[in-house]
């Protein structure tokens, strides 16, 4: 019925053009399922939720070479001064920012040190009361740190004994989920954790743990600072742009490097993984582009050739459909063993990325679907072209003998 | 001969317009992609100090206790503590070395002209500028007197020179860094090079720093590093004094070695080193061992090339391919409907060999139009990178081997793609195709 064998027949007396398709068919099948696995990977990455209202904060990093004030004084004034700009919800100092790519990160301990005992790693920040507000976190569990726990100092030996951390970094290191109220360790200095937010990312998105952070309540005003600021929605790039010259205006023996959202921020430390994504849809999309033109061209190509043969089998009865079919048939013959080679190196070439590279598993349905999308798309470049071989005239075929 | 062929290659192309813009298309998209990532693959794989690579040395020194691990291939520290890289930079062998470490100051010349800046700084020892080959253009590095007193002596990048005294010679001015005031000692030219290689942690391809200060300001001054602490082990660090006697790594060291039996000497003196600095306790472990990698082996260690550009370049040939495939099959189609013509050309005396030559003539045309209009696209794709990413804008260029390797892909492409479509279009015998005219 579907003259599967007149098909190979006659492909067998022109290999060359069909095996230059069946080439096209596996190589852009490989190359698009492993690539779109990789869009569809940077792309969960690029869009999770990081769980800070990023479109209002953003943050200022100031370094103070002036030495006629004292440090921990001035950061409390600018505090407030910030905090009572108009649009401004809160703000905090920091002594890193979140998302920013730059912090600190340290194994909590079980046990203090140097007791051997389970570590679980996390990033933390220094900030005080008004922290959770200004980073606009919600908490899940147990309470905010109360004004007299935050400790305000220069002296390294005083350092906070409470903490509040994310709900991730408990889960971990208290698997059966009593982590508040626990003691845990930095280094030898014992903190308790008071209160569990449900979600926060620390300092550095690809961390083997972006998820564990711990909040200390504690500022010590460093000549390199950060300050993080909540503004009301919309109200951000207004108070960003008047920001340094009123922090200038209080107190000038310093330089503001960085006054940059906190979305901004995000970006930059993306900007490789949103330019391997965008390269690889300009690869994808070209590459479509490309193999579909080739099939059409080819096929093209084919009914020019066999003019006279699609002329002598119209007048020998045959209808349009069949000519029709019989290039589609033939086409879906050549694509399939395509497939078949591309389906197989594409699971060859995902083992290879994965081995070679910090890539994770190619799944199977993408090269299913990269296989009924190539399947599709070379179906589409066939039926012009055999359209146009059912309008040749049975007459064609007895003209020119 | 040569110029006849080129012009029946031009009239053939011209007789089908759409075929060959086919044609060009597919050849110029595969090479403007395949360009596009092999620049970036180019500029970041680049040797950055080509004529002493192999003989820039960055020792590494296994000062973990048995056990402790770091993130490393080879769980070697990248980095040195303090006092290993001091001890190493203090002792008689090997006669250039340096020890450092990237940090910064608020730069500003006490009085309102010129606002205050950022700036990061370098410090180390004097031998950095012979090590890297840095020229003077005015004054020379900080004597070792200088080095020794902890003066607070500076050498500047031309750039900041520039910025600050507009490009005059500088030399025994003061600047003020933080609150104290240092005097130049000396201008460096400009590096050769967009790399910072003598430090990869925090970004390879950042700019160099612009200031240079001694290495013995760190006690003096108290400096601490802006770029990565890396600890191992519970220790009470309570203030830069405790810092440089930690376990912490925290320095870079480079070291020149002239040739193979220096490189053995020097790894004998790095294994007598740790030996005898487990005499005082520290280095707790059975077996010695250090890492002793040239320029070339060091960044390819630290994974300089991402590898997120690997599979890029490795994507975009397997895309060439595919349109060279492409290119190929329209050159079937063309070369066999032009038979008879070529039928024709046989039976007047031109010769296989003739006919073979003008195909290939006619292919590397196409080559050499789709090489240069793929140029314009890698063009436009490096301006995509630059925009996406900034921190890329040194590497996202074509620099003149670049330029000149797209025709010359793009032809020999070409070229692979037309041999079969040629050499059967030569094998045409005269007599089929003058018996049905």
């Amino acid at each position: 019925m579907l003259e599967i064998k007149p098909i190979i027949n006659a492909l067998r007396r022109s290999k060359v053009g069909a095996i230059l398709l069946l080439i096209q068919i596996a190589i852009t099948t490989a190359i698009v399922s492993n690539a779109a696995f990789i869009i569809q990977d940077r792309m969960t990455y690029l869009q999770q939720e990081t769980g800070y209202p990023e479109q209002d904060i953003f943050s200022i990093t100031v370094m103070t070479y002036g030495k006629d004030r004292d440090l921990s004084q001035q950061f409390e004034e600018d505090e407030v001064l910030l905090r009572n700009l108009p649009g401004v919800v809160d703000a905090s100092l920091s002594n890193a920012v979140p998302l920013s790519g730059s912090g600190s990160a340290s194994g909590m301990g079980l046990k203090p040190a140097p007791e051997p005992g389970r570590n679980v790693r996390a990033g933390y920040l220094f900030g005080d009361d008004h922290m959770l507000n200004t980073l606009g976190v919600k908490l899940t569990q147990g309470r905010n740190f109360a004004p007299d726990e935050v400790i305000v100092t220069q002296d390294p030996g005083k350092v906070p004994n409470v903490a509040i951390a994310s709900s991730t970094f408990v889960e971990e290191a208290y698997p059966d989920g009593d982590g508040l109220g626990k003691l845990m360790y930095m280094g030898d200095k014992p903190f308790k954790i008071i209160g569990i937010v449900d979600k926060m990312k620390g300092p550095w998105l690809k961390d083997d743990r972006p998820d564990n952070v711990v909040i200390f309540p504690y500022i010590k005003a460093e000549t390199y600072q950060h300050i993080i600021v909540r503004t009301e929605p919309g109200q951000r790039a207004a108070v960003m742009q008047t920001v340094e010259d009123k922090l200038l205006a209080a107190y000038d023996k310093r330089v503001f490097t960085n006054v940059i959202t906190l979305d901004e921020n995000k970006r930059q430390y993306n900007a490789s993984d949103t330019l391997m994504l965008r390269m690889l849809m300009v690869l994808i999309v070209v590459l479509v582009a490309i193999t579909a033109l080739g099939i059409f061209g080819l096929t093209l190509f084919n009914i020019s050739k066999r003019t006279r043969q699609i002329g002598t089998r119209r007048a020998l009865g045959a209808r349009k459909s069949d000519i029709i079919r019989y290039f589609l048939v033939e086409n879906t013959l050549i694509c399939s063993g395509g497939l078949i080679i591309g389906c197989t190196a594409a699971v060859l070439m995902g083992q290879q990325l994965l081995q070679r590279f910090s890539l994770p598993a190619l799944e199977l349905q993408y090269i299913a679907g990269t296989a009924v999308m190539v399947l599709v798309m070379t179906l589409l470049a066939v039926i012009f072209p055999a359209r146009r071989a059912a309008q040749i005239s049975p007459s064609v075929a007895t003209r020119s003998i | 001969m040569f110029l006849h062929y080129i012009d029946l290659g031009w009239r053939s192309l011209r007789r089908t317009p759409l075929v060959s813009f086919l044609m060009v298309l597919a050849i110029a998209l595969g090479i403007g992609i395949t360009m596009t990532s092999l620049s970036v693959y180019h500029m970041m794989s680049m040797d950055p100090i080509e004529h002493k690579s192999s003989r820039l040395f960055h020792p590494q020194l296994q000062t973990m206790d048995d056990g402790e691990d770091t993130w490393s291939e080879d769980n070697l520290p990248y980095q040195l503590t303090y006092q290993d890289a001091k001890n190493l930079a203090e002792a008689p062998f090997p006669q250039y070395k340096a020890a450092m470490l990237r940090t910064g100051f608020t730069v500003h010349m006490d009085n309102s002209e010129i606002r205050p800046f950022i700036q990061n700084t370098r410090v180390t020892h004097s031998d950095f500028f012979t090590l890297f080959d840095l020229s003077f253009l005015y004054g020379s590095a900080w004597t070792q007197e200088q080095a020794d007193a902890a003066s607070p002596v500076a050498v500047i990048s031309e750039e900041l020179n520039e910025k600050l005294f507009g490009g005059e010679n500088s030399v025994g001015r003061q600047i003020y860094l933080d609150d104290t005031s240092f005097r130049i000692v000396g201008v460096i030219a400009p590096w050769q090079t967009h790399m910072k290689f003598y430090d990869v942690n925090n970004g390879a391809f950042n700019s160099q720093e612009g200031i240079y200060i001694p290495f013995s300001l760190i006690a003096a001054m108290d400096i601490n590093t802006w770029g990565n602490s890396n600890g191992w082990k519970f220790e009470n660090i309570r203030s830069m004094k405790d810092k440089r006697q930690s376990e912490i790594f925290w320095l870079q060291f480079w070291v020149q070695l002239e040739d193979e039996a220096a490189v053995s000497q020097y790894g004998d003196y790095l294994m007598s080193y740790m030996a005898e600095q487990q005499k005082f306790g520290r280095f707790n472990r059975e077996q010695l061992e250090y890492g002793l990698r040239d320029v070339n082996a060091w960044l390819d260690y630290r994974n300089v090339v991402s590898e997120d550009n690997e599979v890029l370049v490795a994507l975009s040939f397997m895309f060439l391919a595919v349109c060279l495939a492409n290119i190929l099959g329209l050159l079937l189609a063309k070369f066999m409907r032009r038979a008879p013509e070529v039928g024709v050309r046989r039976a007047l005396g031109a010769s296989k060999r003739q006919v073979f030559l003008q195909h290939i003539i006619e292919v590397s045309m196409l080559g050499l139009i789709g090489g240069l209009l793929g140029i314009g696209i890698a063009q436009l794709g490096l301006w995509g990178v630059r925009l996406t990413q900034e921190y890329y804008s040194p590497l996202a260029t074509m620099d003149l081997s670049m330029l000149l390797s797209a025709p010359v892909i793009a032809i020999s492409a070409c070229v692979i793609a037309g041999l079969y479509p040629a050499w059967l279009v030569c094998r045409t015998t005269p007599a089929t195709y003058l018996k049905t005219q």
